[in-house]
Order: C-alpha cells, then structure tokens, then sequence
C-alpha cells in the first residue's frame, strides 16, 4: 500500500471493509437517487485498492494477509491474498465496477428493486474477496459456499423463469459444493487438518487411489462451478435471466471463480508433477489429459449449442462456457505460454464478454427483447452500442486487433508445441463455430432491415454506453499491447509456481514463431487507413440509399413487408449438425430427476405401510439375526 | 527502409499477380467453353470501369467501413506472407496470426452485406459463413499437422526448412496426404464450383453482391485478386517449398490456382449442406490420416 | 439460591405432581389450571438452570432417592448434558403452550406428563426408571397426537401406539436380558459390568432389542413409520415439541446406553446403519413429500438419522457431533412446524405466499440453508463436525455413511428451496393471500433469532459444547460420580 492505513489495517482489511459496507450501504440505498453512483464510487474505490495492492505485490509483498482471525471448534480461520488470488481479484472488483457503473444511471432508476441488484452485487464482491483470499481448505469451502449462495442470490431476484434457473444452478452448485467438502474431509483424515502446507506435506504419503479421489473431487466440485460438460447446463439460463449488468458480473467472474480453485486445489497444492504422475494403469492416460478432454469438450460442444441459439443472452452465455474451456485447456498444457494463455485469457474474456452482455442488455432496456427473430438493423439506431459489441465479438471469435486472439493465440500456439494435434484442432474448430455465431448474433440484432416499431428507438443513455466501450477499448488497448496484461498475469503465474512467461509489450518471442500485436494491429489500422484513403479518394462520391430502395429478388422491398433474414440463420449446417444435438445430457439430467422422485416414492411408500409393526419386526428378527453373528453366536 | 519497402511492395506485388491469376481463370474457363476470352487487360478495365461509375449507392457508414476492411485486411495479411526477397513482417506474426488476419476482411465483407438490408445478401453471408466453417475444418487439420511437422509455425522457417534439399523436402513430399487434404481444402475456400454456394446466382441474386455497385463491387474484385494470390502463396509455401526466387515461385502459385480453376469448370453447385458434408467427410478424414502419419513419424 | 443435589428430582417429581393435581384445578378454573401448568413448566426450566452451576462444577450432580445409595437406590444423574435437554424440554413446552381455545386442562395435563416424562428419561440413572419415564412420555404423547379431535389424529395416534407398545414389549425384552446378565439395572454399575457381562450375542441381542424400543420415539428407521403421520395430523404446536425436543430425550437415552454398555464395535455399527438409513430415507422421502407437514416430518427423521451417524462414532468427537446436531435440529425444526401451521395444505399451493409474509419466507430462507448446512449458520458447523469425526475415526463405514449424508444434502436442498422457489413465484390473481399474524410467527421469529445468535457466538459454544461432549463420553466418570468409593 502506497499510503499508511489507520489501526494497522492491511490493504486486504481495507478492501473487505469497503466490500462489507458496500453490500449494508447499498442493500439500504440501493435505490436512492444517487445510490447507483454511490455504488460506482465504493466499487471504484475496492477496485484502486486492488490496484494498490497489485504494486505491492509487484514490489515483491509477498502475499497480503488480512488481520480477520478466527478459531472456531479448533479451526484457525485465516485469509491472506497471494498473486493468484489478487488476480482475480482485480477481475472481480474491476467486473464491479463496471457493472455497478452502468446501473448507476436510468437502468437503475427504471429497475424495480435497484436495491436488491446493488446489495447482491456488493455481496458477491464481499464473498468473492473472502474466497481469494481463503488461507485453508475450511476457508475456501466456506469462501466457495459464500460465493455460490451469494450468486444464487443475484440469480433469483428477477423471478418468473429465473427462479427455475436459479434453483437449478443452486442445485448443480451445492452437488460441487458437496464434492469440495468431501475432498477437504479426505485431506482432513490424510493430512490432520485443513491447512494448505499441511495437505501439501501429506501429499508424497498418500496413496494413488487417493490422489485419484482427491482430483476427481476437486476437479468435479469446482468444475460445475465453471459447467464443464456434462454439469454444463444450469449456466446459461442462470445467467441468462439475471437482469443486465448482475449478469455481465456473472458471466465476466463468477464461473472464473472455479478456474481459481482449480488452479488453486490442482496446480497449487497437488500440483502439475503430482498429477502427471497420476496414469490410468496400462494406457499412459494422465490425469490432466483427462481433465484437458473435458476442457476441449467443453470448448467445442456449448460453442456449437451456442450457434444455435435464439436469445441474444443465451447465445453470449453459452459461449462463456465454451471460452472457459480455452482457459482451463490452455493451463493444463502447464508450460509458461500455456498457463499465460490461460490466464491471459481470463482477463481477456472477462472484458469483452462484459461489453457484449451490457450492449445485448442495453439493446433489452430500448426495445425491451433479446430474441434473435425480432430484432434487427439497430445499427442506424444505436450506433455506439454496434460498436460495443463490434469490439466484443471480434474479441470473442479470437480475431485480430482485439485481446482475444492474442491469448487464444498462445493457447493454440502452447498446443502445437507440445505436439497435441487432437486438442489444437479442438480449439481452432471451436473458434471457427465462434465466429459463425457471433456474426449471426450482430446480424440479427444490428444489420439487415429495421422493424418498424424500432424506428424511433435511441441510443442507450452514457452511463450506458461509456462503460461498455471503456470496456471495449481495455479489450483493444490489451489487444494491441498485450505485455500490459501479461504483466498482471505475471503476478499470478508466479504465485502458481510456474516459470515465468518471458515477454515484451507487444507480445512474446519464440523460437517456433513469435507473436508482435504492435505490428500486426499497426499494420493492419494502417492497412484499413489505406483502404479508406482507396475509397475516398477514387471513384465517384457516395450516397447513402434506405433500406426499403434495395432490390431483392426481382421486386423491391416494400415498407410494409419487411425481409430480414434471420430466423434459422445457417439452415444448411443446422440440417447436417441438428442431428447431432441428441440432448443426451439433458436426458442424463432428467434421469437423475426421475431417479430421485421414485427412489422417493420408494419410501414414502414404506412410510405409509400399513403392516409397520410386522416389518418392524421382520426387521428385530434380522438384527437379532445380526446381532448373534457378529457376537459369535456362529462361531 | 527494407521494411518500408517490404510494406509497400508486398501488397502491390501481392495485386499485380492477383489480376494476372484472375486473368488465368478466365482464360482457362474461356477455352473449356471454346470462347476467345478476355484481353490481356481486362481485368484492369474491369477496376477502373468500377471505380468510375458515376452512381455510387452505399447503404450506410458500416457498409463504407466494410470495404476498408477488406481491403485492410488483405493488405495486412500479404504483408504478414514471405515471398522470395519479401519477408515483411513475418518474423512479428506466424501461419496462425496470418489464418486469423485472413478472417478479418472476410468479417468485414460479412458485416457490409449485412448493414445493405439485403435479404438476398445475408443470405448469402449465411452460406458464405457455412462453406467457412465447412473448408476451414479440414484446413485447420492441415495446419496443425504440418506445423507439427516443421516444429514451427513461423512461415520464414517453414520455407528455410522445406528448401533445405530440394523437392525432396518440400511439404508435399514429406507429407502428402496432409499436401492432398490442404488442395481439397484450398479449392473450397476459393469458392469455385461446387462449392460457390454463397454466390449462387441463379438462386440467391449472387449473394454478397446484391447490393454491390460501383467502387464497392470493384473492391470485391480487387479483394479477389487477393484472394487467388494469398491462398495460391499460402499453400506452395507451406507445401511447395515456397521458392528461392520468383521465377521459381511465381509458376508454383499459378499451378495450385490453375488446378482449382481447371477443375471447377466441370461441376455444378452442391447443395449447402452437401458442401459440409463433402468437406467432413472427405478432406477432413484424409488431413485426419495425414496427421495420423505425422504423429506417428 | 444454591440448589443441590437433592433438587435433582424436582424436574421430574414436580410436573408430575402438578399433573395429577391439575384435573382437581381445572374443575375451579380453566385459567387457574393452565397458569398454574405453566408456572410449573417455568419453574422446572428456573430449576434445571440453577441446578446448572453445580453441574457444571462437580461435572453432575447425582441423587439417590430414598437415602439409598447406588446399585441399590433409585439413582437420578444430573450432568450438563441432561440438564441442557431439561431447560430445552421445559421451554419447548412453554414456546408451544396450549392457548386458551384449545381444550385446556386435559392437554395441559399432558403438557405436563411429557415434561415429567421426557426429565425422568435424560435425568435417570437407572433402566428400569428410564422404561418407566419413557412409557409416561409414550403415553403422553399418544393423548397429545390425538389432541387435535379429528379423524386422521385418532387413526395417526393409535397406529402410533401399535408401533410403540411393540417397541415398548422390545425395550423391555432387552431391558430383561441384560438384568439376566448382569443382575443390576443400574447404569454405573452397569457401566462397571458391561466389559465382561454385556459383549458377546446377549449383549448385542440386548442392544438391538432396546434401541429398536427406544428408537420408536427417536424417529430410527425402521420403526419411525409412525411421524409422518402424526406430525401432520397433531396440532402443530405438539408436532413442533415432539419432533424439536422429545425425539432427541430418547437419543439421549441411546447415547447413554452406548457410552456407558456398549461400547461394542457391533454395537456401533448397527447405530450407524440404522442412522444412515434413515438420512436416506428421510431426504428421499421429504423430496416426494408434496405438503409442508410431511416434508418437515422426513426431514427430521433424517436428522435423527444424522444423530445417530454422529453417536456411533466413538469418542467425544461423535458425541460433541451429535449433540451439536440435535441442539441444532431442536432450534429449526420447530421453527419450521410453525411455518408449516399457516402454510398447510399441498405445496403447490402455496405459490406467491412469501411475497405476502416476506418475514416467514426470510425465516425459512435462513431455516433451510441453516438446515442444509451453509456456513457461517450453526447447521454447517455441526455437519463439519461429525463429518470431521467421521473421517478421523475412519473406517468404510463411516465414509460411505458420509458420502450418503453429503449426496442428501443436495436432496434436502432441492426439496426446501422448490418450496422457496415456490414462495417467492408470483400468486395466482383471486386467491386470499395467506399472511401470519405476528402471534402465530413469534415463536418461529424467536427461534431464528437464537440462531443467528448462536452463528454470531459459534466459537464460545463450540468450547462449551466440547467439553460438555467430553464429560457425557466419559463412562469412568460417570460411574466414579454415582459410585462414590467404589471401585
């Protein structure tokens, strides 16, 4: 911390005092008049304070404990924050801030319950600092159950179908949650307690199945919370229904929670030799190469759910899944530009995802729809929201000049180079079914025709529109210099133990083929520069046409028939990939449901016999019975 | 300076030969078709008859903003591809960067046809988008393959590699099954017969094009030539050894654009999701046994 | 005022006084009888807290009746643990009082009987006093069932007392059996003898007859057939006492007879089963459950099956578990009935009745992730520790008993918040809202005040409750307490 703090406070106690009053102070005056820019400013001050402890932490800190203590039933309960946990911390306050910045204005006066939104934002910031920070496995279950209930919160507050959504993201999230508290009890019993260096002790004495458990366990508990497949399908309604900026909360941090605890649990403190080790007998299969399947299912298989999707916000979300699988793949590669791909692209998702939530939400708040069939030609409408969601989805696809083909660069690049030609291919093909979607999402809702009852709609107020393309343009200015961003990944690489990625501001030089975004997004803004000089200064002046002079098909389009081509956008690969959408993990799903009800049934039933006294002692009888064998009446 | 120069040339280069290829194709179909065929400078005539045109109808900044794409991100990736003498900026940004930066004018053109309003247009984005992901499939195969394969995915080497001893190590005699793959694949992306779904004029007013006139169709035609080079330079240099000089080098792009041009002239159009089908099922399986022999070299 | 241990007995002898002297009131007055029940009620809870500080300095207080000292006297033991459940029996009864409208002095009577009853059952050091207090309370809680005159009653409270007099016929078997091994019912005796007379077939035989007696009002699987059904056609106000603080007398009783009898590898581990099944079964249960009454029914018996988890881990780890469950389940569960009084009916039903009573919706909210075990709530902490108990002690058993109690936490949690999604959807138009008044609510309000309370205070009790667990899972000291100079 630059400054000294009063009470010997440690800039981590500063930062969760903020975050607690934040949460009491806006679940108050939420909905005040100046309460959303109340919640700006206290979100805009947690997130200077992570800055301050980023160069703290830059200057060699360390890691920054916190001075909250507590023994409960002989558990020390202690949080400190190291790299790791300050790098996605920087998401989290960051992601609130924005978020918060874009209620503060008319979206939160037209909302009914600002306060609510306000409270449940602060919420998640407070429970996500105590989950960074956790300093044991106790603490990071009770950081991780905060975090999950606190999201579950933010979930269900708009009601109608986001109360089923939510209910089924609670469950998914207490089954993982249930895993992660099995994995910490089998530490407890191998280990003796809870703490990080303790577990870390007891690692070489356990044995392989229980290795195996302890990374099923963590790697299936925190998986939900980032919805590997096949506990994928709770995620996108779940953020899907939260109302605009709680959701671009959601999508840019919340699922990246379970990223953390997974590097956290695996890489930290079982750690990348620990696992390598871990072989399905007679096949050589690692337990990573496992986990890295997942990954790449994850990637390829929600993307394409994604193409087919008809809301705006359920495309965008099903995508999120998807690009958590890039990150996940990219870390389990465990080389330096793996890991910093991985991370890289955290932050990078983070800040274009962000953007593309907020613009589908600001398009919501004017003309009150996110389906696909019934938007369409808002780019003469709501022109900086277009290029908002421009920059986004340029991100998204992983093309240049944005971020998000520079860490999808070095995950791809990680792949190659350690010859995994399967996986790579895995990433390209789910980028290549990325741009088809998101070219179908800016088409329908920005390009083609105008509808009619759209003509008059404006563009989203500033409070709006500033923070989305400030988002945006982190998503460009990252893009274009990625050294800033490896810079702060850096801080986390080094907590994870990993070697450090070497680096410049333009990106990273190897042997196999550097990589240098000031040159490529040099020339490619000057290359347009040249392109624009050809089509202004050659040829004739243009003019601008309507959209009802175009010529389609031999007969002009009218104004009282509109032709937008949208419904149904790729009817030719819809008819060779439909097919292939068997929903066999809904059916799954569905079967654990069914499963439960007649199990149920089962003893309800047995409850309402009516013959209880000779059961009962059908029963006596066979414990009699049980009684006399195991006290050697046999023998 | 050299990098200056390289700055400039490529793209002029990159344009000269690109009129010269399209030039090919029409004198290829014109003797299938037993015509005379277009003059020397046709392709010339056509650009300037474009850019003269005295009504230049746009439909919006986005559509304006389309062509400077496209154009950009042509210019962009030639500059990002070593030919003989010219390595320009390949040292900055590999094969990866450059398949990447070749999507970004075609965004671009997607984005313009779609800001026209067009119906016939998106569709044709639509189809267009689909024949991508249909050909890029097997391509992507083909790349990773052969980038295992060099053990690099910078271009420069991937030419220093292959020219090391003579055709012996060119790419398609190392691997050509993947060699094979990456023609089918490279035929599709030029969306020749009988994969020019996205055209298609009888059935959807040309798609893209619809709405094009003036200066706009004439940077279509521009971005062709463009097409025909990068994808005809991008395959001889990862297949064909690229080439010392351009006497060498030049007749190795030709070749691979002539193949295409001499094959499309005899089919007719599949069906959409006839291309993606063709496209999984056959160059895909191949690049796939391709690669099978690659890792297991 | 310092009581000692002679005061032992008044928690037992007083109620049981009043109640044979309240008929003779009620003739006078109505009001008079219930005052004066009440008052008794208060003053056994005043009684059992004075006794408190005694307790805890000499670890319990131990009373011989008659002047006779133990194995031969009728023997009243006294520690924390006992009188915990005392002052929580007392106030239960006083939480839930019968008002005016009900019929007052036969109910109060009973009121009265259970009190006297469930005292004896915890305070008891002696099996033969224990089968006596358990029969009053048996019987008390048969009148009590029954007490809401309507037809499902009558028919829930004698299936009951079929189920009960079996088990009864079962306890006392097993009761016989180990006098027939032993020659004294007298738990420390007992405690001395177990080692050499009570393992083996006979001992075990003895085990399972008694907590398959006991286990009727201690809702074990199998023989809890019975508290579906009574806890829905029982006045609410019974249910919550039944299911909050009675079942657990009897798994008192149970840990008594583990601690001090059978401390028997076997012994346990048909504890565990039973608990086990009956975590299962009760989750599964209450997740096909379709209205509140029974839902909460399942959900306790599941609870009881936690208990009991907890009681058949050795040592004081298992011990300290169960009792921090049961504290725990004795605070929600009645909370839970007096939601469940408004809220009658099949659940979905009940749509948009949490926008009407946001505070009952919010009491439930926090009863249910308390219930589930969400921390900082006092529910999680004591999962955590009989999980932590579980794992130490180790063994397949009771990692698969874990196992089952962690996937049915996610059951538990899809069943309470359905509801809570249900209570929060939008109401039908035309239907009269349901909406408690602040009366019916306080005891609920109460209760989860004292749970945020006891999240607030989590670590002071926890000391507290360790080493009460630590004294209750001594079988040395207890026996050297009730025999003083014996060996």
């Amino acid at each position: 911390m630059p400054f000294a703090l009063p009470f010997d406070m440690t800039s981590l106690d500063l930062l969760m005092a903020i975050a607690a009053a934040a949460t009491v102070l806006l679940y108050l005056f939420g909905t005040a008049r100046l309460g959303g820019y109340l919640a700006t400013l206290l979100h805009g001050a947690a997130l200077a304070v992570t800055v301050a402890m980023g160069l703290d932490l830059a200057a060699g800190a360390g890691a920054i404990p916190s001075s909250l203590r507590l023994t409960v039933l002989g558990q020390q309960l202690a949080w400190t924050l190291d790299g790791l946990g300050w790098f996605f911390l920087l998401l989290t306050t960051g992601a609130a801030f924005f978020s918060s910045w874009y209620m503060a204005g008319e979206w939160g006066r037209v909302q009914q319950r600002a306060r609510i939104q306000h409270g449940t934002l602060a919420l998640n910031v407070l429970t996500m600092v105590l989950l960074l920070s956790a300093g044991d496995l106790l603490g990071l279950f009770i950081g991780w159950e905060f975090v999950s209930w606190a999201a579950f919160a933010m979930m269900i507050q708009a009601g109608g179908p986001a109360t089923q959504a939510a209910y089924r993201y609670m469950l998914y999230a207490l089954a993982g949650a249930m895993a992660l508290f099995a994995a910490i009890l089998v530490v407890h019993g191998a280990a003796g307690g809870f703490g990080f260096d303790q577990m870390r002790a007891a690692l070489p004495d356990m044995s392989t199945g229980m290795l195996w458990t302890l990374f099923a366990l963590f790697a299936g508990g925190f998986g939900v919370k980032m919805a590997l497949v096949p506990t994928h399908l709770w995620q996108a309604p779940a953020y899907s229904y939260t109302p605009g900026a709680s959701s671009a909360f959601l999508n840019a941090v919340s699922a990246r929670m379970g990223l953390f605890a997974l590097i956290l649990s695996l890489v930290k403190l079982i750690g990348f030799d620990t696992l390598a080790g871990l072989r399905i007998p007679m096949t050589g299969i690692e337990s990573t190469d496992i986990l890295a399947w997942v990954a790449a299912i994850t990637m390829v298989v929600p993307t394409y759910i994604a193409l087919m999707q008809t809301d705006a916000r359920m495309l965008l979300t099903w995508h999120g899944i998807g690009q958590g699988g890039y990150m996940l793949l990219g870390i389990l590669v465990a080389t330096p530009l793996g890991v910093a791909g991985g991370l890289l692209h955290v932050f990078n998702y983070a800040t274009y995802q962000m953007a593309l939530i907020l613009a589908v939400f600001a398009v919501i708040h004017r003309t009150g729809t996110a389906d696909l069939d019934e938007l369409g030609g808002l780019i003469t409408r709501m022109p900086l929201t277009y290029v908002a969601l421009l920059m986004g989805i340029i991100g998204l696809a992983g093309l240049p000049p944005m971020n998000g083909f520079v860490s999808k660069w070095m995950i791809y690049k990680a792949l190659i180079v350690t010859q995994q030609p399967l996986l790579s291919i895995a990433a390209f093909v789910g980028t290549l079914g990325t741009i088809l979607s998101v070219y179908k999402l800016i088409h329908n809702i920005f390009l083609g025709q105008l509808r009619v009852e759209h003509r008059e709609i404006r563009e989203a107020p500033w409070s709006m529109t500033l923070p989305m393309l400030v988002l945006a343009g982190i998503g460009f200015v990252t893009g274009f210099a990625p050294g800033l961003a490896l810079s702060i990944v850096d801080q986390a690489q080094a907590a994870m133990g990993v070697a450090l990625l070497p680096h410049h501001l333009g990106g990273v030089v190897l042997a196999t083929g550097s990589l240098n975004m000031l040159w490529v997004v040099g020339v490619l803004v000057g290359a347009i520069g040249v392109g624009a000089l050809i089509f202004y200064v050659l040829g004739n002046r243009r003019f601008e046409t309507h959209q009802y002079d175009n010529y389609a098909g031999g007969h002009f389009l009218s104004a009282d028939i509109r032709y937008h081509f949208s419904h149904e956008f790729y009817p030719g690969l819809a008819r060779v990939i439909g097919p292939w959408y068997r929903g066999w993990v809904v059916r799954m799903e569905h079967g654990l449901g069914v499963l439960a009800e007649v199990s149920g049934d089962l003893w309800h039933g047995v409850f309402r016999a009516a013959y209880t006294p000779l059961y009962v002692l059908i029963v006596a009888v066979l414990g009699l019975f049980w009684a006399g064998g195991a006290g050697g009446f046999g023998s | 300076m050299t990098l200056l120069a390289d700055l400039i040339l490529m793209p002029l280069v990159a344009f000269v030969v690109g009129l010269l290829l399209v030039l090919m194709a029409r004198r290829v179909r014109a003797k299938i078709e037993r015509r005379v065929g277009p003059p020397f400078l046709q392709p010339v005539y056509d650009i300037v008859k474009l850019y003269a045109k005295k009504t230049q109808v746009s439909h919006g900044v986005m559509h304006d903003l389309a062509i400077m794409m496209l154009l950009g991100g042509f210019i962009t990736a030639e500059i990002f591809l070593p030919v003989p003498g010219l390595d320009g900026l390949a040292e900055h940004g590999d094969l990866i960067t450059l398949v990447y930066i070749m999507m970004v004018p075609m965004l671009g053109l997607a984005l313009g046809v779609g800001s026209c309003a067009n119906p016939n247009g998106s569709i044709g984005i639509s189809r267009a988008l689909t024949a991508m992901l249909a050909y890029d499939v097997p391509y992507v195969v083909v790349i990773v393959g052969a980038c295992i394969s060099y053990g690099t995915t910078n271009l420069i080497d991937i030419v220093q590699i292959q020219q090391q001893g003579g055709p012996a190590t060119w790419g398609a005699a190392t691997m050509p099954i993947l060699a094979f793959a990456g023609l089918l694949a490279t035929h599709g992306m030029l969306g020749k017969e009988p994969f020019e779904i996205y055209i298609a004029p009888a059935e959807i007013a040309t798609g893209p094009m619809t709405e094009m006139s003036g200066k706009y169709m004439g940077a279509l035609f521009v971005m062709q030539c463009f097409q025909l080079y990068t994808v005809g330079v991008l395959y001889t240099t990862m297949f064909l050894g690229g080439g010392e000089n351009w006497l060498f080098f030049l007749p190795k792009v030709f070749a691979v654009i002539f193949i295409s041009v001499a094959v499309t002239n005899v089919y007719g159009r599949y069906k959409t999701d006839d291309v993606i089908r063709w496209m999984w099922k056959w160059p895909t399986g191949i690049a796939l046994v391709g690669l099978a022999l690659v890792m297991v070299r | 005022m310092t009581l000692t241990a002679h005061h032992v007995v008044l928690p037992v002898a007083l109620p049981l006084l009043v109640a044979f002297l309240l008929p003779l009131v009620g003739r006078l007055s109505d009001g008079l009888a219930r005052l004066l029940a009440q008052l008794t009620t208060l003053a056994v809870a005043v009684i059992a807290l004075l006794l408190w500080p005694a307790a805890s300095d000499g670890g319990a207080l131990v009373s011989a009746m008659g002047g006779f000292a133990a194995p031969i006297g009728i023997v009243f033991y006294a520690d924390k643990l006992a009188l915990m459940f005392v002052v929580a029996l007392a106030v239960g009864l006083l939480l839930f009082r019968p008002r005016r409208e009900h019929d007052s002095t036969k109910v109060q009577t009973l009121w009265l009987l259970l009190l006297a009853g469930g005292s004896g059952l915890v305070l008891s050091g002696d099996l033969f006093n224990i089968f006596v207090f358990y029969e009053i309370t048996a019987v008390a809680t048969y009148g009590l069932g029954a007490s809401a005159h309507t037809g499902a009653g009558y028919g829930a409270s004698l299936r009951y007392l079929l189920l009960s007099a079996l088990g009864s016929a079962f306890a006392l078997l097993g009761i016989a059996l180990v006098y027939a091994a032993a020659g004294t019912l007298n738990l420390a005796d007992l405690s001395q003898l177990a080692g050499e007379r009570l393992t083996g077939p006979m001992g075990l035989t003895a085990f399972v007859l008694m907590v398959l007696g006991f286990g009727v009002k201690a809702e074990l699987f199998p023989v809890n057939t019975w508290v579906p059904e009574v806890y829905t056609a029982a006045p609410t106000r019974v249910t919550a006492v039944l299911a909050g603080v009675v079942s657990k007398l009897a798994m008192v009783v149970i840990l008594r007879l583990l601690v001090l009898l059978f401390q028997d590898p076997a012994a346990l581990g048909f504890l565990l089963l039973l608990g086990a099944i009956g975590v299962a079964a009760g989750e599964l249960a209450a997740f096909r459950s379709r209205d509140l009454h029974r839902t909460f029914a399942y959900s306790s018996i599941a609870q009881l099956g936690l208990m009991a988890v907890a009681f058949s881990i050795p040592g004081h780890a298992g011990v300290l578990a169960g009792i921090a469950v049961a504290l725990h389940h004795l605070v929600v569960k009645p909370a839970f009935f007096v939601l469940a009084d408004r809220w009658r009916g099949e659940i979905a039903g009940l749509t948009g009745a949490g926008r009407t009573s946001p505070l009952a919706a919010g009491l439930f909210v926090l009863l249910s992730l308390s219930i589930i075990g969400i921390p900082p709530l006092p529910g999680f902490w004591a999962k955590l520790m009989l999980f932590k108990a579980a794992i130490d002690a180790g063994g397949a058993g009771n990692l698969t008993a874990v196992a089952i109690i962690l996937a049915a936490t996610v059951i538990e949690a899809a069943y309470l918040f359905r509801v809570v999604g249900i209570l929060y959807g939008t109401a039908p138009a035309g239907r009269p809202p349901l909406r408690f008044t602040l009366g019916e609510l306080a005891p609920g309000l109460l209760l989860g005040a004292v749970l945020i309370a006891a999240t607030v205070s989590v670590a002071p009790l926890g000391d507290g409750l360790t080493a009460m667990a630590a004294d209750s899972a001594d079988a040395a000291a207890y026996a050297s307490r009730v025999l003083p100079g014996g060996n």
